[in-house]
């Protein structure tokens, strides 16, 4: 039976009718369109799916939407605007962190994470971020190089006093 | 992959859980972390009625220390807020290393101490989709009566893959199991069985809701070392999980175990034996790690061959042991 849910998805409140076994994915993408999330394997070892919730990067592939209620989610929808990008987004363009662009989202959203927390990550900070997020073609360094330097520009914009 | 059909309650209280999971006749699960249920839920390897859902229930996510000093883990704390937690960090580093072993951040961030302490065994021939799987005679796992890893094997041979078993039962860890009755403790030990099938002591209608590590004497340390094909996001090929009081220069109660190669963690006492005789001198070390190869009993070649894990058993052991060694010269240096 159909059970309506509150979802609180980029700052909006969406009423949904939700299976017990929709996940938070299903939901995000069939029935709100936030297709920025992609799925994948379903099983939660390539990433792609990621969403943050209350501040943490978490696998939507692997949530039940039911489970999603009272909890504050973004989705790559929810990051910057057409205007200003955000750093983590604008990083990857700069540093050709993208190739198909498959599972951008997924690591966008993971390293996202990573930043709000620890603003400084050390490289071994950015690859624990990363673990569970999979690239096939662009490889793994230039998106680690890109969330790095994302970091870096961040702290310069926060008006960091050592003229970086 | 979708996940199958099936009943959802939501529990906000451990009675309610409880209650739940009687009414259930054994065909319903309790859901916390979800990264090992659904995940098998999708496979088609397990199809449980009813979904029990824990995640709002208070009592289960807490962190607290006993009146005797010993550390209390509810079994719905996330992987990743024990990572971060500064008792495990102070008493026993050992476990931290393991809760950071599981996964991924993102599973981490999802998955349970009680989830990863139950995780459901798993086998070669076992977690395959339904397809892969109707190509076989059905196996002991999923309710035949052949074991494919094993022919003509009287029990399941799926190993048990978690990364914090071995480390509790190398604590002596406790786990507290509840039911509507009330509750029961059993011993880490005691707690895995080797069975791939029944491959823990819950039945059907308890759950985990606690686990108890001792306080340990100040001189213990603790050690934890896990190997894989990558070194992120996968389960161990074999892992390690010891602990041992060191007090001038003598090693005793002394814990090793070994996981991921059998159906329950592996206690090597006889190793621990030699280790407490020669204690961490290298010639101790070797002739321990010597022993480890030698206890294992019959191991089967799922996923890597037998000889393989004893040859990982064995470096295993010599490295934890070195690390436990490391650890008092940091500790030495460090109360200079």
């Amino acid at each position: 039976m159909k059970r309506m849910i509150t979802l609180q998805v980029n700052g909006d409140t969406c009423e949904v009718a939700v299976e017990p076994w929709h996940t938070l994915l299903d939901v995000l993408r069939d029935q709100l369109r936030l297709t920025g999330t992609k799925k994948s394997c379903g099983i939660g070892t390539c990433g792609v799916c990621t969403v943050i919730m209350d501040g943490l990067a978490i696998l939507s592939c692997l949530k039940l939407a039911i489970e999603s209620q009272g909890h504050d989610i973004t989705t790559i929808e929810g990051l910057g605007s057409a205007d200003e990008l955000d750093p983590v987004q604008q990083s990857f363009i700069e540093h050709g962190a993208i190739q198909c662009g498959f599972c951008t989202p997924g690591v966008i959203m993971s390293a996202r994470a990573l930043l709000d927390k620890n603003p400084q990550p050390s490289d071994e900070d950015v690859r624990e971020a990363l673990s569970g997020t999979f690239c096939r073609c662009t490889g793994h360094i230039k998106t680690i190089e890109a969330v790095k330097h994302a970091a870096e520009k961040q702290a310069g914009a926060g008006g960091t006093s050592d003229g970086q | 992959m979708r996940l199958p059909r099936f009943e959802y309650v939501k529990a906000s209280t451990t009675g309610e859980a409880l209650a739940a999971l009687q009414a259930g006749d054994g065909q319903t699960r309790i859901l916390a972390g979800g990264t090992d249920l659904l995940v098998n839920m999708k496979y088609r390897i397990e199809r449980p009625a009813t979904v029990i859902g824990i995640r709002t229930i208070d009592e289960l996510c807490s962190v607290t220390t006993g009146s005797d000093g010993s550390l209390h883990l509810g079994a719905g704390v996330t992987l990743s807020s024990l990572a971060e937690n500064s008792l495990i960090k102070e008493s026993c580093p050992g476990l931290g290393r393991a809760i950071t072993a599981v996964g991924s951040k993102h599973i981490r961030n999802m998955g349970t101490i009680g989830g990863n302490a139950c995780l459901n065994t798993r086998c070669w021939y076992y977690n395959q989709s339904q397809l892969w799987r109707d190509a076989r005679e059905v196996c002991r796992k999923a309710g035949g009566n052949v074991c494919h890893a094993i022919n003509g094997s009287e029990r399941c041979h799926a190993i048990n893959s978690s990364d914090t078993a071995p480390m509790l039962v190398a604590l002596d860890a406790e786990m507290v199991i509840q039911n509507r009755e009330g509750e029961r403790r059993v011993l880490a030990r005691e707690f895995y069985r080797n069975d791939g099938v029944r491959y823990n002591a819950l039945e059907p209608e308890e759950m985990l809701s606690r686990i108890e590590i001792p306080r340990g004497n100040t001189e213990r340390r603790t050690a934890f070392i896990k190997i894989c094909s990558r070194r992120g996001l996968d389960f161990a090929m074999a892992n390690i999980g010891a602990a041992v009081s060191v007090k001038a220069g003598r090693c005793s109660q002394v814990r090793i175990v070994i996981g991921a190669i059998a159906s329950h963690p592996l206690i090597l006492e006889k190793t621990a034996a030699v280790v407490e005789e020669g204690g961490l001198s290298e010639g101790g070390m070797e002739q321990a790690a010597d022993t480890a190869r030698t206890e294992l009993g019959t191991l089967t070649n799922l996923f890597s061959s037998a000889g393989y894990k004893r040859q990982l058993a064995q470096v295993l052991v010599k490295r934890v042991l070195q690390e436990l060694k490391g650890s008092s010269r940091n500790k030495r240096r460090a109360g200079k």
